[in-house]
């Protein structure tokens, strides 16, 4: 499943929103960079009125004065440009971090079923690279579009000013530029787009060969791995070598459009001032204001591409908030704690049932196990017990009210899933138990990881509980990560426990040895055990055989031995010796 | 402008494609040596692209030149020849420009690349050489980030290489042109605007610092960002997503804060920019204003001066951009060649004459553990501590760093590997370890890289028998249901570290892999660690079949392993205490005392799987005919 992304229309009215929201701050913003930009007029304007004056052979103090207007005007400009500057960039902090905030909010709220079918590869990269680009873009560019388009629009509007009729050589360029630049940025934004994915599978590969250095070395992969670090730098220079057509054309194109408005100017100026409708500093001052477009316009060229670059990540920044959610909560109270499921059926795809309307009706305080082969459905059946999606057929309830009918937060207090997916947080370990319990005690702490037999290997860590873990800290190994997630899990404390396969990272012996205490911890508790071993079974009050998407068996662990039939030709056979 | 196109593609095709196919050996004495022993590889380019940049830096230069000229002389006699001409002339020169520079950045950016990408081609080569003490020497991140990031700032010397230099070229003629027209003018050119790129420096640095500043806390803010993600799931599931946003506003202001410092050090440079430029302007008009009132220069040259002022802004920005590149890429290479100096393992280095047969067909012998493993049997390591077994394993491929002294003491046949030399020991032991990583690329080829290699036995197999190899191994490791997970099964893609499969799928496709080696001696780590008793009894039953005859080494300590295998070792405080047959050890006949020990270890474990052994491949024995799909393989696991 996949998320989705923002159309274009979406994408308007999204930064339609943002925009009016900052309308008083980008106002400032604009006000200040058009500011800056008339100041920067002034000295063309100013030797055009000295080419004159020299031409009529003027007095000194008219040049003096000239001057001085003109050192007034460069400092005028130069503290304008530094407000607005600082301005547009702290505008640009202020919007971006609302946008990134916004974000992770929406993003920590998606609908269960979203983020256990869309896998977290997706979201993980719009929360690293989607934000990077439109942090460049919103950072840098923003600003910088703002300033070069203020730029050309007065430096032409002045040029009109001076003299329109000069003026309007300006233009000539402009029937080589656009069609060039639109047919630059019709291509650009993809090919940029191809060659940032292509270092990315080029940094992947790296990856995959230093972490699996030991593989490489043992199974001699070496040749392998070169050939693809190669072969994806072959991809790298072929995207670049697309992207340096695109300029290839986009340059002379532009520089070209750049020199034909000078020449143009001089050639119909000298044609109007023979004609007696200018005068020489009119045509060199609107000459100079030509030659001084080059930059700006070159610049927003630049930026509209990393523009295009940055609106298709924010698309997909934007597109997370049209996730819709998979349940409405209703306010009906569960009146105790016994979990039914009721002829569940569930499909992934429509029309292929992996559930095929199971009913199992859990006893208060019992322990269920679920063995069955792999792809059978057991965890599909786990999430429906822990309300994680919406059963396609049939249902699943807690003291008469379906679990999906439930708030979230209350959901968490009647029936929690721990899978063997571990993921151990940024933080001290102390931070990724209080999740479940932000309040617990200290005692509590203790006594989660002790009913887990996780609190030797804590306490032995240089800061105990203090100690920081997940990426950049201390490293725990995947059983220590399972045990952390099963504290969590105590901490929490629901009335109702689905456990998938939680132990399956640990070696046998201290996976039963960890399932012991835990059920000491967790006495009075329903617990439903997913497991792939069969002491599992062995050790809880009921077992549920689950096949091709049915419970084909269900009771006591000597119920189902003497019954004869799956189960106990299974356990049989590992009995026999 | 439309034969400037093809005269850059024609340039584009001329120079060599990349990747080149032997980076070539540079020297890792020191960052200014590597740098330029990469400079000394494009030298030709470099060149080419430093002459286009003078080019346009000339004709740059030479637009307020003739702008200055056509005042003078062109502009008030109607369209004039000498108008004409002078407008032909911005022409010429706008053309110049316009080829040189697109001609230039053609090969700026081939420069950039060959740079980068040698480097990165470097960094790529040298860690599939190195085993794992690459990993040792330094985190996986800084490995990958010497790819990601410096190997471009090493390409971004050589991109600005040429624009330095053109600037540098121009700013001289330029300077020259002046001092001709006028001393003063010549010499504040001179001497005013290294000044101005002095004052500006002074701004850059403490700028520097605030934008590394707000970087690091980017940075943070990013990791933050995707492990909330990542581990969202649980976050959904238990609670904690309001703990976990307050965090990540906490540190999005803190990143807006920096930027908010940045912003303030930032505009002062734009201003700065703006007010030091402009002053100097300011100044050369004033002067050439003077100088034209008195006669002693043109309005015309008053223009081009003007035009000269502002021109120069250019070659400054270039310079101190060049300065900068500079140090960033230095800092890069002084990364880049911690990761070029860490050792080779030396597994692919050539072979000591002879040693292909040497102890062929004999038995292996570590003498540290005295651990003897018979030639053509599958022998099974246990103890009751898991690693210790693991570790004499992997000591009898030598695999790893922590083995590196033990090349002497185990021997293949009599000969010690130590005489047989890595890249032989390799290709006659292979091993496989619990958790060994999948790559990226199409499961045929990822399941049986040899035979991409072309290395087991040489000979190139039909299609049908290569599939018909690769299905026999997914079949002996229980994989075949990857073939369902993967899209387009043996011809689909593993996604990156097989990600998109189960950790039991990831286990037996790994032990396929391995499998598919065909290797003389091969040493599986704990191989059914991650998957079910239905599972692990037929592969344990399917392994015999397949290695039968063939010196194999199982660690692993579940019975339905032990009872398959042809002997088993008891190993316990690193040392072999017993051998025999699981049946025959749990029976005593390697004495009482091993029997107990034994039965203390396995029986343990055999409590935990809730067996004592042989039987469960009993189930497996009675199979007429092969399992071929999932569905058959469950419905068979269902008879039993």
């Amino acid at each position: 499943m996949k998320l989705p992304v923002a159309d274009a229309a979406a994408l308007r009215a999204h930064t339609g929103r943002l925009l009016r929201r900052h309308r008083r701050g980008l106002g400032r913003v604009l006000g200040l960079h058009v500011s800056a930009a008339v100041a920067g007029l002034a000295g063309p304007w100013l030797l055009g009125l000295m080419v004159d004056a020299v031409r009529r052979g003027a007095d000194g103090s008219f040049v003096d004065q000239a001057v001085l207007f003109l050192v007034v005007a460069v400092v005028l400009q130069a503290g304008l440009v530094r407000a607005a500057q600082r301005a547009s960039m702290v505008l640009g902090e202020t919007v971006f971090a609302e946008l990134r905030e916004e974000f992770v909010a929406t993003v920590t709220r998606l609908p269960l079923s979203v983020v256990e079918r869309a896998g977290t590869g997706d979201l993980v990269s719009r929360t690293t690279t989607d934000i990077d680009r439109v942090q460049h873009t919103v950072r840098f560019g923003v600003p910088r579009v703002l300033v070069t388009s203020a730029t050309i629009t007065l430096t032409v509007v002045a040029a009109f000013v001076v003299d329109w009729r000069v003026a309007v050589a300006l233009l000539v360029g402009t029937p080589l530029l656009v069609p060039t630049v639109r047919w630059y940025l019709r291509r650009a934004a993809a090919g940029y787009l191809r060659e940032s994915a292509s270092y990315a599978r080029l940094n992947g590969t790296i990856t995959e060969s230093v972490e699996g250095a030991r593989t490489v070395d043992a199974l001699g992969l070496g040749a392998r791995r070169r050939a693809r670090t190669d072969a994806d730098l072959r991809v790298a220079y072929s995207a670049e070598q697309y992207t340096l057509r695109l300029r290839t054309v986009l340059f002379p194109g532009v520089d070209l459009s750049f020199v034909l408005p000078i020449v143009g100017v001089l050639v119909w100026g000298a044609w109007l001032i023979a004609s007696g409708h200018t005068t020489v500093g009119s045509v060199t001052t609107i000459a100079l204001y030509a030659v001084q477009l080059m930059q700006p316009i070159g610049e927003l060229i630049f930026w509209l591409d990393e523009v295009q670059v940055g609106s298709t990540a924010l698309a997909r920044i934007v597109g997370v908030a049209d996730v819709a959610p998979d349940r409405r909560a209703g306010d009906a109270e569960p009146s105790d704690e016994h979990v039914v499921a009721e002829k569940v059926r569930y499909a992934y795809r429509e029309g292929h049932d992996v559930l095929h309307g199971i009913d199992l009706d859990l006893a208060v305080g019992e322990r269920l196990a679920v063995v069955g082969p792999s792809g059978a459905g057991k965890s599909t059946l786990g999430r429906m017990l822990a309300g994680i999606h919406p059963p396609t057929g049939g249902r699943v309830s807690v003291g008469g009210v379906p679990l999906v009918d439930l708030p979230l937060e209350d959901l968490r207090g009647h029936v929690a899933l721990v899978t063997q997916e571990h993921h151990v947080f940024v933080g001290t370990i102390e931070q990724n138990l209080r999740l479940a319990r932000t309040d617990a005690a200290p005692e509590d702490l203790r006594r989660a990881l002790e009913a887990v037999d996780a609190w030797e290997w804590v306490a032995a860590l240089p800061d105990g509980l203090a100690t920081e873990v997940g990426s950049g800290g201390v490293a725990l190994t995947p059983a220590q990560a399972q045990q952390v997630a099963l504290a969590r899990l105590v901490l929490l404390d629901p009335h109702t426990l689905v456990l998938d396969e939680a132990t399956s990272l640990l070696d046998p012996r201290a996976a039963r040895h960890l399932e012991r205490s835990l059920s000491a911890v967790l006495a009075g508790r329903t617990v439903v055990a997913i497991a792939h071993r069969l002491h599992t079974a062995h050790d809880a009050d009921r077992v549920a055989v689950v096949d091709g998407g049915r419970i084909t068996e269900i009771g006591s662990h000597d119920e189902l031995v003497a019954a004869g039939g799956d189960y106990a030709a299974l356990w049989h056979s590992w009995q026999r010796d | 402008m439309a034969s400037t196109v093809p005269e850059g593609r024609r340039t584009v095709l001329r120079v060599r494609p990349l990747p080149e196919t032997d980076p070539g050996t540079p020297p890792l004495t020191s960052a200014p040596a590597y740098l330029w022993w990469v400079a000394r590889r494009q030298g030709w380019l470099l060149l080419g692209s430093s002459l286009l940049a003078v080019a346009s830096a000339v004709s740059l230069a030479a637009l307020p030149f003739l702008l200055g000229r056509v005042v003078d002389t062109g502009l008030d006699g109607g369209l004039s020849r000498d108008l004409l001409v002078g407008c032909l002339l911005i022409l010429g020169a706008g053309l110049v420009l316009a080829l040189g520079n697109v001609v230039g950045h053609v090969l700026d950016v081939h420069n950039w690349l060959r740079g980068a990408f040698r480097t990165s081609q470097l960094v790529g080569h040298h860690v599939t050489r190195t085993g794992d003490a690459v990993t040792a020497e330094l985190p996986t991140g800084e490995v990958v980030a010497t790819v990601a990031s410096d190997a471009l700032r090493v390409g971004e010397v050589f991109y600005v290489t040429a624009r330095f230099i053109g600037g540098l070229v121009a700013y001289l003629v330029v300077a020259a042109l002046l001092l001709d027209s006028s001393v003063v003018l010549g010499v504040a050119v001179l001497v005013g605007l290294p000044t101005v790129a002095g004052a500006l420096a002074l701004v850059v640095r403490p700028l520097q610092r605030r934008q590394a500043e707000q970087r690091e806390a980017a940075g943070r803010l990013t990791t933050l960002g995707s492990d909330t993600v990542s581990g969202l799931r649980i976050l959904r599931g238990i609670g904690g997503e309001d703990v976990f946003t307050a965090r990540y506003r906490e540190q999005s202001q803190r990143v807006r804060h920096a930027g908010v410092r940045v912003a303030g050090t930032q505009s002062l440079l734009d201003g700065l920019q703006t007010l030091l430029p402009g002053l100097f302007l300011a100044g050369v008009v004033w002067v050439g204003a003077r100088l034209a009132l008195d006669g002693e220069i043109t309005a015309g040259q008053l223009v081009t001066f003007y035009g000269y002022a502002a021109f120069l802004t250019e070659p400054l920005t270039a310079a101190t951009q060049a300065v900068h590149v500079l140090t960033r890429a230095l800092v890069g290479v002084r990364k880049i060649l911690r990761v070029l100096r860490v050792p080779v393992t030396g597994a692919e280095l050539p072979r000591p004459d002879g040693a292909s047969s040497a102890g062929l067909g004999g038995d292996l012998v570590d003498a540290v553990s005295q651990v003897l493993v018979r030639h053509g049997t599958v022998t099974a390591l246990v103890s009751a501590d898991p690693d210790e077994t693991a570790r004499v394993a992997t000591r009898l491929g030598l695999l790893g760093r922590e083995h590196a002294d033990d090349a002497a003491r185990v021997t293949l046949g009599g000969v010690a590997l130590a005489d047989l030399g890595l890249a032989e020991v390799r290709r006659r032991v292979v091993v496989a370890e619990s958790t060994p990583q999948l790559f990226t690329g199409l499961l045929r080829e990822e399941l049986d890289p040899r035979a991409a290699d072309g290395v087991p036995d040489g000979l190139v197999r039909a299609r049908e028998e290569v599939e018909a190899r690769l299905l026999d191994a997914l079949l002996a490791a229980d994989g075949q249901d990857v073939l369902d997970s993967v899209p387009d099964g043996l011809d689909g893609e593993v996604a990156e570290k097989g990600r998109s499969l189960s950790g039991g799928q990831r286990q037996r496709l790994a032990l396929a892999r391995a499998l598919l080696t065909e290797a003389e001696v091969l040493v599986l780590v704990e191989p059914t660690s991650a998957v079910d008793a239905h599972t692990e009894a037929r592969i344990a039953a399917r392994l015999a079949q397949v290695r039968a005859g063939r010196t194999t080494v199982v660690v692993s300590a579940s019975p339905l392993v032990l009872d398959r295998v042809d002997e088993v070792v008891l190993v316990a405080d690193g040392v072999a205490r017993a051998r025999g047959t699981h049946r025959g050890l749990l029976d005593g006949a390697a004495g009482p005392e091993a029997a107990a020990r034994y039965r203390a270890v396995v029986s343990r474990a055999a409590a935990d799987e809730g067996t004592a052994g042989t039987a469960a491949a009993t189930g497996t024995d009675t199979t007429t005919g092969t399992p071929t799909t999932r569905e058959e393989a469950h419905r068979e696991a269902a008879r039993r």
